[in-house]
């Protein structure tokens, strides 16, 4: 890249300094009493409406996971990362059924977080904190998949990241979008997400529309581009042959190999699992009106899975225009580097880095709220005052994000779809607990903490022991490994899940017979059905944080 | 304020809910049902042949999901506001006065 171009820079700083100036300004809009309280800071005071609240929503699906990491893939050859159409299609029938369940029963009982439902369902303070501890982990990785985001785009603007230059100026947009983030989040709360995301989001349906609609025509129609790229794998198959066959190189392909379906098939499945496991996510649904609005929205949002996948193809448009990069990520806003004009591109980066922005400040504080409410009041300091906590979560928002830059730092950027997978390993592991228990407390709490105990230690086992394809002796290198007892390569959590759940399983058993004790269930039947307007329903929760969960 | 009863699991409503309402539930869960599975089922459209519009069919039979399964959960939520309404009295919640208005956002 090197040289910076001063238009796309500057249109570029223009929009990026709007929307800072807006996440400050933001502080102060709609505002309650004051930021120092935790429901101030982390849940915006809870005043938001529907609409906003799927605005955000949209803002976590749609990110730097989808402008960078999946395109990237494909450009890699690897059409295995296709895998994001299929998993957002299933994901809105999986959530159809479980999610309103969540919805009534965080209603009638005020419940915010995943942790605050298992410890008033399985009366386990244990267990609550395992699943909060796994939801902070494994968002560290998804945030860290937003900071690659923001970091290719000033690299393909010119912005250090050259191979040659010094270790600070290599890692200069790292740092610098880490700063960003780190100071929005901190001064302003869930707030500043909100607002930005009406910014963000038109910018990018802009963006997107023009990138998907507008920008293969100019590289000769999508036909033209399946066919270059076809042509341009099987030269690369025939020349690295050899390279291939010792498995020292991947071989490239526009459909996968009839080996690679359960791979497919598994990574969309385990994805769509786990996307609603993430607090971040989870917070979101409880803001809607009522549980019937889930519903309703899981038969209108797969219209975003159209746009994902075609802008999933720009991997392959990227390759069909003569880009040529040698880290993947770089592939789309390279591509919009050499197609659009320049003071385009400034607007299409401005939205990739806000549109990376948002999702990582919401993710942090979700993870903040969940130490705050489920490990700092319930084992720390149980009388805290609502300004402690305030504080705990803007120090735990940091902490997370320090994580996430461990991550960047510590893994290999080249595939950054790794990441999100990897979070995705973890936070599956909560999904015996959290829906198996929607629909019946025969699972027994002891048993699902030692299911998770074992998911997660395989699952960050299987994924450590993964190499990267040439680079023997790495680790974390892909989210697939050998499905045990068979020669079939399988998404890593999901074979995590099952092993956590066939342990879940025997183990209920085994404490039923020893007559372990169960712990009191403090919901009932009608919880799970309750609906906005009935007795004991909360229409906002404002469930004071911390507070033990009780029935009324 | 604990329930004890409560432990034995909520039970789908087919169990409690009269019969009419099962029947809505299996029709909820055939459509999701197909809208989870058939993605997932690779081997149907792992092939290049026959292309459309210049997308091989792996493509455009994956976009061309999109529609069919979002139809599919649309149609399962249609059914699902009446199966829940009458579930509602099963569990002795009160019954709602607009049951249409259900999953409206005003």
């Amino acid at each position: 890249m090197g040289n910076v171009n001063g238009v796309e820079l500057a249109i570029f700083l223009v929009f990026f300094v709007i929307v800072t100036a807006m996440g400050f300004l933001a502080a102060r809009w709609q505002r309650g009493d004051s930021l120092d309280s935790l429901d101030e800071w982390g849940l915006g005071g809870r005043g938001f409406g529907t609409f906003i609240t799927w605005f955000l929503l949209g803002g976590d699906l749609y990110t730097a996971y989808t402008f960078i990491a999946v395109p990237a893939t494909l450009y890699a050859g690897s059409v295995v990362g296709f895998f994001a159409v299929p998993y957002t299609i299933v994901l809105y029938p999986i959530i159809f059924i479980f999610l309103p369940r969540f919805w009534s029963v965080s209603h009638r009982h005020g419940y915010v977080t995943p942790a605050d439902f298992i410890r008033g369902r399985f009366d386990s303070k244990l267990l609550a904190l395992a699943v909060a501890v796994t939801g902070i982990l494994a968002t560290m990785p998804y945030i860290a998949l937003q900071l690659i985001g923001i970091q290719v785009v000033l690299e393909v603007m010119g912005i250090g990241g050259g191979s040659s230059s010094t270790f600070l100026a290599k890692d200069l947009p790292l740092f610098i979008a880490f700063a960003v983030l780190a100071a929005y989040t901190y001064a302003s709360g869930l707030r500043a997400p909100a607002l930005i995301a009406f910014v963000k989001d038109t910018l990018i349906y802009i963006v997107i529309l023009v990138a998907v609609f507008y920008l293969p025509t100019q590289i000769g129609g999508w036909g033209h581009i399946f066919d270059v790229v076809s042509k341009s794998f099987t030269s690369f198959n025939t020349q690295n042959a050899d390279a291939i066959g010792k498995g020292a190189a991947s071989g490239k392909g526009l459909i996968p190999p009839s080996t690679a379906q359960w791979a497919y098939a598994s990574l969309a499945l385990g994805s769509a699992l786990a996307l609603f496991m993430y607090p971040h996510s989870l917070t979101g649904v409880l803001a809607s009106k009522n549980r019937s609005v889930i519903r309703r929205n899981a038969s209108l949002l797969p219209a975003y899975s159209f746009l994902l996948g075609l802008l999933a193809l720009l991997g392959f448009a990227a390759i069909a225009a003569g880009v040529k990069v040698t880290n993947p990520q770089q592939a789309v806003p390279a591509l919009f580097d050499k197609e659009f004009s320049s003071w385009f591109a400034g607007v299409a980066f401005a939205a990739i880095a806000i549109g990376a922005l948002v999702p990582a400040a919401i993710m942090s504080i979700a993870a903040s709220n969940l130490w705050t409410r489920n490990v700092y009041k319930t084992f720390i300091r149980p009388d805290a005052t609502p300004k402690q906590e305030a504080t705990q979560s803007k120090l735990v928002s940091l902490v997370v994000k320090f994580g996430a830059l461990a991550f960047v730092l510590g893994l290999d950027v080249k595939q950054a779809i790794n990441f999100q997978l990897l979070g995705g390993v973890w936070i599956l592991q909560t999904f015996p607990a959290l829906v198996f228990a929607l629909y019946t407390r025969w699972f027994h709490r002891w048993a699902l903490l030692i299911g998770w105990a074992v998911g997660m230690v395989y699952g960050t086992v299987a994924a450590y022991n993964v190499a990267a394809v040439g680079v023997p002796g790495s680790h974390f290198g892909g989210p697939l490994a050998l499905v045990p007892f068979t020669q079939t390569k399988g998404y890593i959590a999901l074979t995590a899940f099952v092993v956590n759940v066939l342990v879940a399983v025997v183990l209920t058993f085994v404490f039923r017979g020893l007559k372990v004790a169960e712990g009191v269930d403090a919901t009932r039947a009608s919880d799970y059905h309750a609906d906005a307007g009935d007795p004991g329903v909360e229409d906002v929760l404002e469930g004071e944080p911390g507070t033990a969960p009780t029935a009324r | 304020m604990a329930h004890r009863e409560s432990s034995s699991g909520v039970g789908p409503p087919a169990r409690t809910g009269p019969r009419r309402t099962s029947r809505a539930w299996l029709a909820v869960y055939v459509c999701l049902g197909i809208g989870i599975v058939v993605p997932l089922l690779v081997f149907l459209y792992d092939q290049e042949k026959p292309t459309f519009i210049g997308f091989p069919f792996y493509y455009w039979f994956q976009f061309l999901l999109i529609p069919i399964v979002s139809a599919l959960t649309y149609t399962a939520f249609r059914i699902s506001l009446r199966a829940t309404e009458r579930d509602r009295k099963a569990f002795g919640l009160p019954a709602d006065e607009r049951p249409q208005d259900r999953g409206k956002d005003d």
